[in-house]
């Protein structure tokens, strides 16, 4: 099962960091905040990688409804 | 294309000012602040109470200002939920020199005017916006540098590099005539170095404000393909940037787009040019060239230290800390936590990509850390590119090395290359 990716619309300031980390899972929108691209081409370790480098902890990953690993 | 200006921006430029040593006097020389952080961040990841790290402290007694006494913290996590949790700790501590000087800025805001403000300037550092500074203007100021040392066989990287080329990049982005940038630059260096002599710090950042003011007026009449430009017409939810708001916002600009890179970039040769294997390994695959650069900021983050004040009481690392303290948050020690990172005083290119905070977190995080991470990488670039080898030639200069507290660099870069 593959990792879903949320993003947390009232945390999140756009950055870009989370697209530097997996540029094939983000981009910014017009209004300069994180969507998720379907489909995400990203592995694992840089989706894990986008976030933890969200600074502010606006991106969480979950499998089959269940967030993994929560901070 | 001159600007019309109530100051003389014509004067002469004072032959003797050299702004390489001005800029030096700032941090002072402390060698390796790292293993006294180190042996600190053992004891325990939250400190109370002043620390000394120069080895020469008076014993002065501090003067009692009613605060209770400052906090610092050297782990990687407890700097972390500091700066995500800006509730808590305030930015609103920067508003006494760095508001004295540049005038009310992202950096001391905090929300919402913070959020508010920063959306307004943002749009101009996105990674995609920033391309179109690459190739035409990047590479081209870098590669003039390189072409006033390339015949010589040999160079000092700092002074003939990686000082000269962030200003004139900024200088562009900006939108400033070409022949301002001298006394653009003299200005700016003269406003980073605000600690080491106020007056002429102030003096610069009054002088700066005549300058760009007048420019400001220009674009609002005729906006052109600038910066300046950009702000003027900028709108977020039917807001606008104020004159004074861009102003500030330009000074700003200075240290943490001038300074910064002019250091990152400098940390990250000296950490390849001291390992050649690794810069054998970037030279051949540019692809290593985005780890290598965020090691080099997790190994030397350019700012070591940033500053928050807590609005309420809290507690981090097991530490209760009251409302109102001032709290130190070392950048540097958090990259070298060991609880986080194998071997933390190693660079290592190749080590597996992991968050460090060299471009700050939380809300305030670099917001030109896409600009950064693009200038330093079209500056290595262009030495690989124009120069089969380069070396370290430690026979040359005086004992090159990273130095500086608050913020740290290379005193020098002498490299000798073959003539191409």
């Amino acid at each position: 099962m593959t990792l879903q990716i949320r993003i947390n619309g009232d945390k999140c300031m756009g950055s870009g960091n989370c697209v530097f980390w997996a540029p094939g899972a983000f981009d910014l929108n017009d209004d300069g905040l994180s969507v998720v691209l379907e489909p995400a081409q990203a592995d694992e370790s840089q989706l894990f990688q986008a976030r933890e480098g969200c600074p502010t902890g606006a991106i969480s990953l979950w499998r089959d409804g269940v967030e993994v690993d929560p901070r | 294309m001159s600007v019309a200006l109530d100051v003389k921006v014509d004067e002469a430029i004072d032959d003797s000012f050299d702004p390489f040593e001005l800029q030096d006097t700032v941090t002072g020389d402390i060698r390796d602040p790292y293993p006294r952080m180190a042996e600190l961040r053992r004891q325990g990841a939250v400190h109370v109470g002043h620390i000394d790290f120069t080895g020469s402290d008076p014993g002065v007694a501090p003067v009692d200002t009613g605060q209770p006494p400052p906090v610092s913290v050297f782990g990687h996590d407890e700097v972390v939920i500091a700066l995500r949790d800006d509730k808590t700790y305030s930015s609103t501590v920067y508003e006494g020199i760095m508001g004295a000087v540049m005038g009310k800025t992202i950096l001391q805001m905090d929300a919402p005017h913070h959020k508010l403000q920063r959306a307004l300037v943002s749009p101009a550092f996105r990674s995609r916006v920033l391309e179109r500074w690459e190739g035409g203007l990047v590479r081209s100021v870098v590669d003039d540098l390189i072409d006033g040392f390339a015949h010589r066989g040999h160079a000092d990287l700092v002074r003939e590099l990686t000082f000269g080329f962030p200003v004139r990049v900024i200088a562009r982005i900006l939108g400033l005539p070409m022949e301002d940038y001298p006394k653009f630059q003299q200005w700016t260096m003269e406003l980073i170095s605000v600690a080491a002599n106020w007056e002429r710090g102030m003096a610069a950042s009054e002088t700066l404000g005549a300058y760009l003011t007048a420019i400001i007026d220009q674009r609002r009449c005729r906006p052109a393909d600038d910066l300046i430009s950009d702000l003027v017409v900028t709108e977020v939810d039917g807001e606008k940037l104020g004159d004074e708001d861009i102003l500030a916002f330009l000074r700003l600009l200075l240290p943490a787009g001038v300074e910064t890179t002019y250091r990152a970039t400098g940390n990250l040769l000296f950490g390849l040019l001291q390992h050649r294997d690794q810069l054998d390994a970037v030279r051949h695959d540019r692809s290593l060239f985005a780890p290598a650069f965020e090691e080099s900021l997790r190994w030397e983050p350019p700012v070591t230290l940033i500053l928050r004040r807590t609005l309420k009481d809290t507690e981090l690392g097991g530490v209760a800390i009251p409302a109102n303290t001032d709290v130190g948050l070392f950048l540097g020690g958090a990259n070298r936590d060991e609880r986080r990172y194998t071997n933390p005083e190693v660079f290592d290119v190749f080590r597996e990509a992991q968050q460090h905070v060299g471009f700050g977190f939380g809300v305030h995080m670099c917001l030109g850390m896409h600009l950064a991470r693009m200038e330093s990488r079209v500056a290595v670039n262009a030495l690989f590119d124009r120069f089969e080898d380069i070396h370290l030639d430690m026979s040359r200069g005086d004992d090159p090395h990273i130095h500086g507290m608050a913020f740290r660099s290379p005193t020098s870069l002498p490299v000798t290359f073959p003539v191409p």
